[in-house]
């Protein structure tokens, strides 16, 4: 019991000290730095801080130039990201399902693995595994690397410090525009990225609604569907401006969510959480170029793709089994699909995009490929795609939109389903993230589900009211 | 791998290992474990990769390590286990960067800790400095940065601030690797014990505060006599610390 | 399919039953869950804390009133009243209800608890300040003598609620306030706020509105019956007397205090120079640790550095480093500013 005694007296000499020993505890600790520094600094030159730091810090958060800068800044990075990957992503998808797939096809054949072994194995994991990497490598190893640049130098600070203002309204932190961005490059990402976020409480909201920028892996899944049947409404000239516009509506509309919730959340279930807010704008620091590409690529890139393999091979593998297994004289991909289509059509959606969007939850890259071959398995199409199981995409955006409209697609499909790709669940590598980055099941819970109810919710007044309407 | 133990020593090294290992390190065949701790831009991570040759991402944030990095190195024959703390401006508050950090430097009992500060702003680093040294008293100050200061015309006489802070002082630039070979020869002096410190105690404390901390410091040392860092428990119980309160509870600090 | 305007009609039904069942505390869920708890002991220890304050404040309280001022059914207040009595817990006296000593003991047993329990809201959570009274009137309730010790250790031992009420110690005993209502002093009174009283909650939004800390200097300047102006940390404050008379002051020796000088850390312009003198008691928990680690502690000189494109948050520069904090912080820390020619005119 020596130890109750300890605490009994220190109860005691709380109680007799009062408030304040923190206080003064910190200043009497400064004193002596002031006093040690004292005897062995000396500053001989007058100006406080670099006058190059000075003059640029002036002009990145000047009340003019403050704003333009930074959306300059980040169109020119999501641009780079998009457009930049679009050649490699090409390249590997040739490569790894062009090439290697037939290859290992036939080294099966060779090997003698009867239908079913080659079927999972190529068809199903390694499909999948080849379409994460495909999708997902080239703009993460160019958005990361671009992001921490800006890190290294130490404009990102400046940034969280302009948007403050605007996030506080909704009880966020002006830290959450940085991970706000990241999400757009990687979900995941983003949700590591909130570590940057010391309170608590704002640190739970930049975590919760992170899923609601829209990443890498539904740019494409956007830009193809935004492309065949928005795109389609104007004259050839507007085609591409037109849908290019629906895209960055949707991305908009993600960020007006994020606010929306983020203010929801705090007002309600994160009321109680301690909030505080400091922010350190450092000095400017020239970044080491290839050294700092070399370390985002292994620290932020090729962890998180790793996270998407390991949770797409298993994917791959359900995809390929739902639709090779048979139950009575159809398979199980069919049978969900035909129980899931009254609720589909009901949000406006239809049978396959629900199972595509429950199996494809590794990773958003395989949705489009997944809702492709379900459609041609069900709509009996012949003369597309390599077989049930067997994810595909197509080369030409009309054939796709074909089997799309042969598959009962209508206009109130396609946005529906691009609002359903912004309002859905985080893929399960982001859960997985979030699990790990707030150790609770609750928030994650939470994280999971609340975008979901808000996807159903919106996709099905739009439907009523366009079936009204139209 | 077992040796029978030979010497009281022996069995205090087992005991610590256990507790490091509790902490999620594992120091294998190392002979020494040195934590890296300092204030976020500090270039601590850079003096952590100048060290290991490792490549950890050094970013210009406040708390981008918030995970402890680990990384090892050999010097002079001895193998030396480097873990990087995350970076943090005191030890007293109770955010999650904070509480890491101060865990291992109390409850791992590092060798030796390299405390990184940034030269051209010593008074503001200082804060941490003289809060570690009431941990651990052994602790070689790493004053990264030079090149930073000497363009500002900061001129620092690291002498006296060894003397002042009764630990020693390297300056370094561990973006150009100056200053790095001292620093790993002064790291080997404080672990095998040929430089001792006498770290500096806070000094500037009103006095019934400091005559309450002097009464828990000489309770706590009459129970438990071998506790390096009664004062700073003695501190922080005081300031109702939960985790040293549990601490105090199950006898956890009591590693000797 | 079903016909969409049914559907968009049935979900409208659906939104709209959830939103009265679970509506913020009017809401049928809220109001029987409150009905099944809304037991004897609450009502009993709510009337205790009536009676409590109403003979701190010197009057007396007979049936109708406690009938009037709770929101309960009449006749069990009555049934509860009669328990009361049993109980021994309170006696009668022309008709007025007195406390007797077991009754004083229980009723400051609560108020220990409901400013344990303030406290803590404020030191350990994020909870705004005027959610504090209402989740403490649940708590004192529901925590038993042991565990607002252990509370009470875990704090610290405080002495004050955050809104300066002294909280009674386990054996009973209540540090008196030494002070007395603003309105109370003449024009010209140099004081220092020592406690918000936090009810009724009307008068209290507004004070909270008004931003005004405890702790604070005061320095009033007119007092009259239409309106009270004071001085405090560089601020000018009108305050009707009826909201004045929520506050409470101890004046301060002339000497002891130069208040003029006395700036929150908002008020300071580029191009000035300040040093800092304290953070207001106001500022507490993991915000104050935190600001006092950066280095914003007493004595230090501050100077605005960068001011974001919406004015809020501003970037100082303490100890050679630049530090941003809202403004809603910078209130709390208090400076004086320092006369320096020379760097006006940079």
């Amino acid at each position: 019991m020596k130890t109750n005694k300890i605490l009994n007296t220190s109860n005691d000499l709380r109680w007799q000290i009062g408030e304040g020993f923190h206080d003064k505890l910190t200043e009497g600790i400064y004193s002596d730095a002031a006093t040690i520094a004292q005897n062995s600094v000396q500053k001989k030159g007058d100006e406080k801080r670099f006058r190059f730091d000075r003059s640029l810090d002036k002009i990145v958060t000047s009340k003019i130039w403050g704003f333009p800068i930074m959306i300059l800044i980040l169109s020119v990075v999501l641009w780079l990201t998009i457009i930049g990957a679009n050649y490699p992503s090409g390249l590997l998808a040739d490569l790894l399902i062009g090439t290697v797939y037939p290859w290992l096809k036939s080294i099966g054949e060779s090997l003698g693995f009867s239908w079913w072994l080659s079927g999972f194995l190529f068809d199903g994991v390694y499909l999948a595994l080849a379409w994460v990497i495909a999708v997902m490598l080239p703009p993460m190893a160019i958005f990361f690397p671009l992001f921490t640049l800006l890190e290294d130098f130490g404009y990102l600070p400046r940034v969280a410090f302009n948007l403050d203002h605007l996030l506080k309204k909704s009880g966020a932190h002006g830290k959450q525009a940085l991970t706000m961005s990241m999400g757009f490059g990687c979900n995941a990402a983003g949700v590591i990225a909130t570590r940057i976020i010391d309170s608590p409480r704002e640190r739970l909201i930049a975590i919760i609604t992170n899923n609601f920028s829209l990443c890498n892996g539904r740019w494409p899944t956007q830009i193809l569907i935004a492309s065949i049947f928005i795109g389609a409404l104007v004259p050839e000239n507007f085609a591409g401006a037109v849908s290019t516009l629906a895209v960055i509506s949707i991305a908009l509309l993600g960020i007006f969510f994020t606010f929306m919730v983020s203010l929801f959340l705090s007002k309600t279930m994160l009321k109680g959480e301690v909030s505080s807010f400091t922010l350190e704008l450092p000095p400017y620091r020239p970044p080491r170029f290839w050294k700092t590409i070399y370390t985002s690529l292994i620290d932020r890139t090729l962890i998180v793709l790793w996270r998407a393999c390991v949770f797409a091979a298993p994917a791959g593998a359900v995809i390929w089994l739902i639709s090779n297994i048979a139950i009575g004289d159809s398979n199980i991909a069919n049978w969900l699909i035909v129980h899931l289509d009254g609720f589909g059509l009901l949000l406006g959606l239809n049978g396959v995009i629900l199972l595509a969007y429950i199996v494809a939850i590794p990773a958003n890259e395989i949705v489009i490929p997944t809702i492709l071959m379900l459609t041609v398995m069900t709509a009996s199409i012949t003369g597309v795609g390599s077989g049930d199981g067997v994810m595909f995409e197509l080369e030409s955006v009309s054939a796709t939109g074909d089997i799309l409209k042969a598959g009962g697609w209508t206009l109130l499909t396609a946005i529906n389903l691009m609002l359903f790709s912004l309002l859905h669940n985080p893929c399960s590598t982001t859960i997985y993230t979030i699990y790990k980055e707030t150790k609770s099941i609750k928030w994650t819970t939470v994280a999971s589900i609340l975008p979901i109810i808000l996807g159903f919710i919106v996709c099905f007044i739009v439907a009523q009211v366009w079936r009204i309407m139209v | 791998m077992q040796k029978v133990t030979s010497s009281a020593c022996e069995g205090c090294d087992l005991n610590k290992a256990s507790n490091l290992k509790k902490l999620g390190i594992n120091i294998d065949n190392n002979n020494y474990v040195v934590a890296l701790a300092g204030n976020p831009n500090t270039g601590k991570s850079t003096v952590f990769n100048a060290l290991t040759g490792l490549k950890q991402h050094t970013g210009n944030w406040p708390g981008k390590t918030v995970t402890r990095a680990e990384g090892g190195y050999s010097y002079n024959d001895k193998k030396y286990k480097l873990v990087d703390l995350p970076g943090t401006y005191s030890l007293l508050s109770t955010s999650q960067d904070e509480e890491v950090a101060r865990n291992f430097i109390l409850f791992g009992k590092p060798d030796v800790t390299i405390i990184v500060v940034d030269a051209s702003r010593l008074e503001r680093n200082l804060n941490l400095v003289l809060q570690i040294l009431e941990i651990t008293d052994k602790a070689v100050l790493c004053l990264n940065l030079m090149d930073e200061a000497k363009r500002l015309q900061i001129d620092i006489d690291d002498r006296t601030l060894a003397r002042d802070l009764g630990i020693p002082v390297v300056p370094t630039s561990a973006r150009s690797k100056e200053g790095i070979p001292e620093l790993l020869q002064t790291v080997h002096q404080v672990a095998t014990g040929e430089i001792k410190c006498k770290p500096h105690r806070i000094k500037n404390i009103p006095k019934n505060i400091n005559n309450a901390i002097e009464k828990l410091r000489l309770e706590i040392e009459t129970e438990y006599p071998n506790v390096p860092n009664s004062r700073w428990i003695a501190l922080r119980l005081l300031d109702g610390d939960e985790r040293i309160i549990e601490a105090v509870k199950t006898g956890e600090f009591i590693t000797e | 399919m079903t016909n969409p305007v049914t559907s968009l009609v049935i979900f409208g039904i659906v939104v709209f039953l959830l939103f009265l069942i679970f509506y913020p505390k009017n809401g049928i869920y809220w109001r029987v869950k409150r009905s099944l708890e809304d037991d004897t002991k609450t009502l009993i220890e709510d009337i205790l804390k009536k009676l409590y304050h109403a003979e701190d404040n010197g009057n007396n309280l007979n049936s109708n009133d406690i009938i009037n001022s709770l929101n309960s059914n009449p006749k069990k207040v009555l049934e509860t009243i009669a328990e009361m009595k049993n109980k021994e817990l309170i006696s009668f006296e022309n008709g007025d209800i007195r406390l007797n000593e077991l009754g004083m003991d229980y009723a400051l047993r609560i108020i220990r608890v409901h400013r344990l329990w303030e406290k803590y809201l404020s030191e350990k959570t994020g909870f705004d300040k005027k959610d504090w009274h209402e989740i403490a009137e649940k708590m004192e309730h529901q925590i038993d003598s042991n565990q607002a010790k252990e509370l009470a250790i875990d704090l610290g031992n405080p002495r004050f609620d955050p809104h300066g009420d002294p909280i009674p110690t386990e054996t009973g005993e209540i540090e008196p306030i030494n002070g007395k209502p603003l309105p109370a002093f003449s024009e010209g009174t140099i004081g220092r706020i020592i406690h918000i009283e936090d009810e009724p909650e009307i008068i209290y939004k507004q004070i909270l509105a008004e931003d005004l800390h405890i702790g604070s200097h005061v320095h009033i300047i007119e007092n009259n019956k239409k309106r009270i102006i004071f001085h405090s940390e560089g601020e000018e404050f009108i305050l009707a007397p009826i909201v004045a008379n929520n506050l409470t002051i101890s004046e301060l020796q002339k000497e002891d205090i130069s208040e003029e000088a006395i700036f929150r850390l908002s008020n300071l312009k580029e191009n000035e120079q300040a040093k800092i003198i304290g953070i207001s008691r106001e500022c507490r928990g993991e915000t104050r640790r935190r600001l006092l680690d950066l280095g914003f502690v007493i004595n230090t000189k501050i100077e605005v550095d960068l001011i974001s494109p919406m004015r809020n948050p501003r970037a100082y520069l303490v100890r050679d480093t630049s530090i941003a904090i809202r403004n809603e912080q910078a209130k709390f820390i208090l400076i004086e500013k320092i006369k320096n020619h020379a760097k006006s005119n940079i």
